[in-house]
C-alpha cells in the first residue's frame, strides 16, 4: 500500500527534486565563479558536468516505481478525451454496458438478500451450523441435553449457541392487549459467542442460563424496539408480559444484529431455561428430555481449527452419548456445515433461483459486451490510419494495446457508475416484494458496500470481455497496406454471419419477453375483473392461538364461542365468522378424501384437496354463494352426522353429470369416517388470483375444532375502524390473549392479488425493455461496423451513379432482414410460450393483441437503430472515400 | 534509456561510495559529489546528475534520510544522513567488495609476473 502514498506524494517530491537539482547547479556555479571563471562559462560547465537533467530526473522518479501508474493515468486521460470527442459512440457503449452491469448488480443484491450475505455477527466466517444426524435424516435438530454435553465437552469452539424460534404473546404493560410476536428462545451465551454487544442495557448473564424458570429476563430486537415500541429507552429495567408472565427487559440488541438467519428478525430473545414456564404444555419439558430434539445449534470455530477437526470431535462426543444413553441416542450423530452450505441445504429452491438468475444476468452481460465489442471493432476500422501512424513512428505494440484497453476501462468505469442507477432502481423494486404477515420476515434487498464492490468487479471483468479482442486486433494492423491507403480488409463473411445471429437472437428474445409481459398483464387483468369469488370489502380479520397462554382444548373452544358472540354484538359489526384459513393466504391446509363410487387412479388410495374449516356464518359473511343444497347450520354439531360443503369444481370432477348433494366420501383416507355432502359452493380463488379452477372442501368447525382460528368481521362502514373496538373486545375476554395478523381484507387482497402479479408483469416487461435496448444497440453496432467496412464499396457505387437514396435503402434492407428474421423467430417462440402460460390462467382464449401490439413497435424501434448507420452510409463522399481508403 | 555513463563503476559502487562518504557526516547533494570527486582525486568519472537517481533509490530502501537544510552558501538544500540500515548495508557491501577485490587480485597477479 506504500506505493499509493508515494504516488499521491509524487508531485511534491517531483518539485523537491527539481529544487534540489537547481540548488546543485547554483552551488557549483558559485564555486566555479569563485575560482575566477566567468559566469557564462561557469553555467555551461555546471550543466555539462551534471549531465542530462531531464533523464536524471526521470530516473529518479522511476526509482519509486510509480511510472506504470502514471502511464495508466495518462492512458485513461487520453482515452477519456477520445471518448468525449465521440459522444454518440461513447453513450451507446456506456449505456449498453451499464445495462449489462446493472442487471448483474441487481441480481447480486437479490442473491445477497436471499442467500449470500454473511450473518450479522462478529467475524461471521467462523460461525458453523451443527445439525443432528440420523441414518434417515442428516440435518435434524438437537436436544437441549445433547447440546449441553456438546458445549461442555468440546474444545474446538469458542462457544456453541442453541436456539429455537417461538411465538410469544407480548404486551408492554399489564392490562394491555397482548400481540403475537416471533422471537427466539436462546442459550444464555448467545450475545457473547456471536460477539454482539447490546445497544442498550446488557445481554444475558451466565447465571441467567442455569436454573429452569427462574430468570424471567428478555432482550428486545432492535427493529421491534424501534418500530413498535417507539425506541423507548426507559423500557430497560421495566416489566413486560410474555404469554401472561412478567419478564424484565434487560437490553436491546444492536441495529446491525438482525438475527441468526437471512430472513427472520426476532422481536425478542428469551433464555431457553424459561421455555418450561412459557410452554403451553409444562410436562413436555425440553430441558430435561434428551430425545426432545427441537433446537438449532450454531458454533464459533476456534481460529486455526478446521471444520473436519471440529466435526471429528463432535462425532466422538456423540458416540460417547450413544453409549451412555442407548435409549434416546441410538444412531444419533452430528454434522457440521458452513453457513452457506446450511442455507443452500435449507432452501435449495432459493439456491437454484439464485444460480439461475445469476447465470441469466451473466448472459445479459455477455450480450452487452458482444455489442460493445462490435462497436469497438467498427470504430477501430475508422482508426486504422491513426493506429498505423502511431505504430510507424515507434509506439510499441504493448503500449498501444494498453492505450486501447485504457479506453475500454474508461468506458467500463463510466458504465459501472451509470449501472448503479439501474441497481438502485432494481433493488428498490425487488425490495417491494414482502409477504403480508406478522412474522418479522424481511427480504433485505439493498445496494450496500458489497454490491458496490461487486459492480466494480463486474465492470473490470467486462473490460477483458469487450476490450481485449478489439485491442489485439487493432494493434495487429498491417502497416504497409494501410499507409498505402489500400483497402486492407479481406472480407470475413463468417464473422459477420455470427454477429448477425447474435442480433437476431436478441431481437427474438426481447419480442418473447415483451409478448409474455403483455399476455401476463392482460391475463391478470381479466382474472381481477372476474373477481376472486369472495368478498374483499368491509372485512377485517384477526388471528388467535390460545395455546400460547396455555389454554386447553375445551378452554380454547369456550374462548372462541365467546369471541364470536361478543364480536357479533360489537357496534358496527354486521356479521362475524371463524375460519382456519383465509383464501389466498400463505398457510393453506389440505385434506385427504376418498369419494364414494369414484375410481381412483392406480396406485392411489385417496385424493388430496385444499380445505378449510369454517363456522355456520362463513358463506354469508364471505359472500361465497351456495349454488345447490345448503351451507353449514348451527345444528351441525359434533354430535350430529358429519357433513361437508364442496365447491362446484370438486363436485363436477368426482360426480360428473350427477348431483353431488347426498354423496359421501371417506375423510382422511379409506378408513376415515363417512362424510355427507350437503351443499355445493361456487368455485372461488383459493391460492392466488391467477389459478386455474381448483377443487375445494369446507368442513364445519363444530365437528373439527381447531386451536388456531381467524376471526373475520364484516363492518357496516369502514372496516379499518372496527380494529380498535374489536381489540377492546378481546381485551375484555382475556388481556393476555395474543392477537396477530390484524388487517383488512382489502389490504390483504391488494398485496396478494394485485401487488404480486403486478410485480411479475413489471419484471418481465422490464426484462423485455432491457432486451429491446440491447437488441437496438446490437443492431446499431453491427450496421455501423458493416457500413464502415463498406465505405470504399459504397464510394464506388456512388461514383458510378448510385443515388444517396438507393445507398440508404441498401443498408436499411440489410438491417430489415436481420430484424425481420428476429421477429419471425421471436413470434414462433412467443406462441409456444403462450401455450405454456394458458395453463396458468383460467381463460382459454388466445390473445392476439399481444403480437399486434408488440411486433410492429419492435420492428420500428430496431429499424431506427439501423437507420442511423444507413444515413451515414448515404452521406459518404465518393471522392473522399476513394481517395482515403 | 540508460546511457553507459557509469562505465568505470560496477553496479552498486556509487551507492557504496555515497554511504561511505555520508558515514563521516551528513551532506547535501552537491557537497557529496564534490567530496567523492575530491577523495578519488578525479580518478573516477562520475556524472554529477547520476547521484540523484541513486539517492532516490537509497531513500526508498531506507538507507539514507533527507531533510531540508542550508548549505554553506545559505542556499536551501536537501541534507542526506545515513541511517542504521544504511550502515549495515555499507558493512555488507564493503566486505563483499573486499572479497571481490581479493579475487580479482588473485586472477590478475600471474599476468603481472
Amino acid at each position: 500500500m506504500k506505493w499509493i502514498i508515494n504516488f499521491v506524494r509524487r508531485r511534491g517530491s517531483d518539485r523537491q527534486l527539481a529544487q534540489e537539482v537547481e540548488a546543485h547547479l547554483e552551488e557549483k556555479m558559485a564555486d566555479l565563479m569563485d575560482s575566477g571563471i566567468p559566469e557564462q562559462e561557469a553555467r555551461q560547465r555546471a550543466r555539462r558536468e551534471f549531465g542530462n537533467v531531464a533523464l536524471n530526473r526521470q530516473d529518479s522518479r522511476e526509482a519509486w516505481g510509480w511510472v506504470w501508474l502514471e502511464t495508466l493515468v495518462q492512458d485513461l486521460r487520453y482515452g477519456a478525451r477520445i471518448l468525449r470527442r465521440n459522444p454518440g459512440f461513447t453513450s451507446v457503449a456506456v449505456l449498453s454496458l451499464a445495462i449489462g452491469i446493472g442487471v448483474n448488480s441487481t441480481m447480486f443484491s437479490l442473491a445477497d438478500g436471499l442467500l449470500l450475505r454473511p450473518l450479522s455477527v462478529s467475524r461471521p466466517s467462523e460461525i458453523v451450523t451443527v445439525t443432528g444426524k440420523t441414518p434417515g435424516y442428516p440435518f435434524g435438530y438437537i436436544s437441549y441435553r445433547d447440546y449441553v454435553d456438546f458445549r461442555d465437552r468440546s474444545v474446538s469452539f469458542d462457544g456453541l449457541v442453541a436456539y429455537s424460534m417461538s411465538s410469544f404473546g407480548f404486551s408492554a404493560r399489564p392490562g394491555d392487549l397482548s400481540h403475537m410476536k416471533v422471537g427466539l428462545l436462546v442459550s444464555g451465551n448467545l450475545f457473547r459467542v456471536m460477539g454482539v454487544e447490546p445497544q442498550l442495557g446488557r445481554g444475558f448473564r451466565p447465571e441467567e442460563d442455569l436454573v429452569p424458570g427462574r430468570d424471567a429476563v428478555v432482550v428486545l430486537g432492535h427493529d421491534f424496539w424501534e418500530k413498535e415500541l417507539g425506541a423507548d429507552r426507559s423500557l430497560i429495567g421495566r416489566k413486560v408480559r410474555l404469554n401472561g408472565i412478567e419478564f424484565t427487559v434487560i437490553g436491546v440488541a444492536p441495529e446491525r444484529f438482525t438475527g441468526l438467519d437471512q430472513y427472520l428478525r426476532p422481536a425478542i430473545f428469551v433464555p431457553l431455561t424459561m421455555a418450561p414456564r412459557l410452554a403451553a404444555n409444562p410436562e413436555g419439558n425440553l430441558l430435561d428430555r434428551r430425545n426432545d430434539r427441537g433446537l438449532s445449534v450454531k458454533a464459533r470455530l476456534k481460529p486455526g481449527t478446521s471444520l473436519a477437526q471440529a466435526q471429528a470431535e463432535l462425532v466422538a462426543i456423540a458416540k460417547g452419548l450413544e453409549r451412555t444413553y442407548p435409549d434416546t441416542n441410538r444412531d444419533q450423530s452430528v454434522a457440521i456445515s458452513t453457513e452457506l452450505q446450511a442455507r443452500i441445504r435449507d432452501s435449495p429452491s432459493d439456491a437454484a433461483l439464485v444460480a439461475m438468475l445469476m447465470t441469466l444476468a451473466g448472459l445479459v452481460l455477455l450480450v452487452a459486451c458482444a455489442n460493445v465489442a462490435n462497436l469497438m471493432l467498427s470504430r477501430a476500422r475508422a482508426r486504422t490510419r491513426e493506429i498505423a501512424i502511431r505504430l510507424a513512428i515507434g509506439a510499441g505494440r504493448m503500449r498501444l494495446i494498453r492505450q486501447l484497453l485504457a479506453e475500454s476501462l474508461a468506458i467500463a468505469l463510466a458504465a459501472g457508475l451509470v449501472s448503479l442507477l439501474f441497481a438502485y432502481a432494481g433493488a428498490a423494486f425487488l425490495g417491494r416484494l414482502q409477504i403480508p404477515t406478522d412474522m418479522p420476515i424481511v427480504f433485505s434487498i439493498k445496494v450496500d458496500a458489497r454490491v458496490l464492490w461487486f459492480s466494480l468487479l463486474v465492470s473490470l471483468a467486462s473490460v477483458m470481455l469487450f476490450g481485449l479482442v478489439p485491442a489485439l486486433q487493432a494493434s495487429r494492423t498491417d502497416l504497409v497496406p494501410v499507409l498505402k491507403a489500400a483497402d486492407a480488409d479481406s472480407s470475413r463473411k463468417q464473422r459477420l454471419w455470427g454477429r448477425g445471429t447474435l442480433v437476431v437472437v436478441q431481437v427474438a428474445l426481447s419480442l418473447v419477453l415483451m409478448a409474455v409481459a403483455t399476455i401476463l398483464f392482460r391475463g391478470f387483468r381479466a382474472e381481477l375483473l372476474g373477481g376472486p369469488g369472495f368478498r374483499t370489502d368491509h372485512l377485517v380479520m384477526m388471528s388467535f392461538d390460545p395455546t400460547l397462554v396455555r389454554y386447553g382444548d375445551a378452554q380454547a373452544q369456550q374462548f372462541y364461542k365467546a369471541l364470536r358472540e361478543r364480536a357479533l354484538s360489537t357496534p358496527g359489526v354486521r356479521s362475524a365468522t371463524l375460519t382456519t384459513v383465509i383464501p389466498m393466504a400463505m398457510n393453506q391446509r389440505q385434506e385427504n378424501l376418498v369419494p364414494e363410487g369414484h375410481q381412483l387412479p392406480k396406485g392411489r388410495d385417496s385424493v388430496q384437496v385444499f380445505a378449510d374449516t369454517v363456522d355456520d356464518r362463513y358463506f354469508d359473511t364471505m359472500a361465497v354463494p351456495i349454488v345447490r343444497g345448503r351451507g353449514f347450520r348451527e345444528s351441525d354439531t359434533a354430535a350430529a352426522p358429519r357433513v361437508a360443503v364442496v365447491n362446484d369444481q370438486l363436485a363436477r370432477h368426482y360426480w360428473p353429470n350427477r348431483d353431488a348433494i347426498g354423496k359421501r366420501f371417506h375423510l382422511g383416507g379409506a378408513n376415515g369416517p363417512w362424510v355427507e355432502i350437503v351443499g355445493v359452493a361456487k368455485t372461488a380463488k383459493y391460492l392466488w388470483i391467477a389459478e386455474p379452477p381448483t377443487e375445494f372442501l369446507y368442513l364445519p368447525l363444530a365437528q373439527h375444532p381447531s386451536s388456531h382460528l381467524t376471526l373475520v368481521a364484516q363492518s357496516f362502514g369502514d372496516a379499518a375502524a372496527l380494529v380498535a373496538p374489536l381489540h377492546e373486545m378481546v381485551r375484555g375476554l382475556d388481556a393476555n390473549q395474543p392477537v396477530y395478523d390484524v388487517r383488512t381484507m382489502a389490504d390483504f387482497f391488494q398485496a396478494r392479488a394485485i401487488g404480486t402479479p403486478g410485480m411479475i408483469t413489471q419484471t418481465v416487461g422490464a426484462m423485455g425493455l432491457v432486451g429491446l435496448l440491447l437488441a437496438m444497440i446490437g443492431l446499431y453496432g453491427l450496421m455501423a461496423y458493416s457500413v464502415s467496412r463498406r465505405t470504399r464499396e459504397i464510394g464506388i457505387r456512388m461514383a458510378i451513379g448510385a443515388g444517396r437514396g438507393s445507398v440508404e435503402r441498401m443498408v436499411l434492407r440489410q438491417g430489415f432482414i436481420l430484424a425481420l428474421t428476429g421477429l419471425a423467430v421471436g413470434l414462433a417462440a412467443s406462441v409456444a410460450a403462450e401455450k405454456g402460460l394458458m395453463a396458468v390462467f383460467s381463460s382459454t382464449e388466445r390473445d392476439p393483441l399481444a403480437y399486434v401490439l408488440v411486433a410492429p413497435i419492435l420492428l420500428a424501434v430496431t429499424m431506427l437503430a439501423a437507420w442511423v448507420p444507413a444515413r451515414r452510409a448515404a452521406r459518404v463522399d465518393p471522392m473522399r472515400a476513394l481517395r482515403d481508403e | 534509456m540508460n546511457q553507459p555513463v557509469q562505465r568505470d563503476l560496477f553496479p552498486g559502487a556509487l551507492e557504496m561510495m555515497v554511504l561511505q562518504t555520508l558515514r563521516g557526516s551528513p551532506r547535501h547533494g552537491y557537497a557529496l559529489a564534490q567530496d567523492i570527486k575530491r577523495t578519488s582525486q578525479d580518478l573516477l568519472q562520475i556524472e554529477e546528475g547520476s547521484l540523484y537517481p541513486a539517492l532516490q533509490r537509497m531513500l526508498k530502501a531506507g538507507w539514507v534520510k533527507a531533510e531540508w537544510g542550508l548549505s554553506a552558501r545559505n542556499r536551501k538544500v536537501r541534507v542526506y544522513k545515513i541511517t542504521p540500515a544504511g550502515r549495515k548495508q555499507l558493512e555488507r557491501e564493503i566486505s563483499s567488495f573486499d572479497q571481490m577485490l581479493a579475487g580479482i587480485a588473485r586472477v590478475m597477479r600471474p599476468a603481472q609476473s
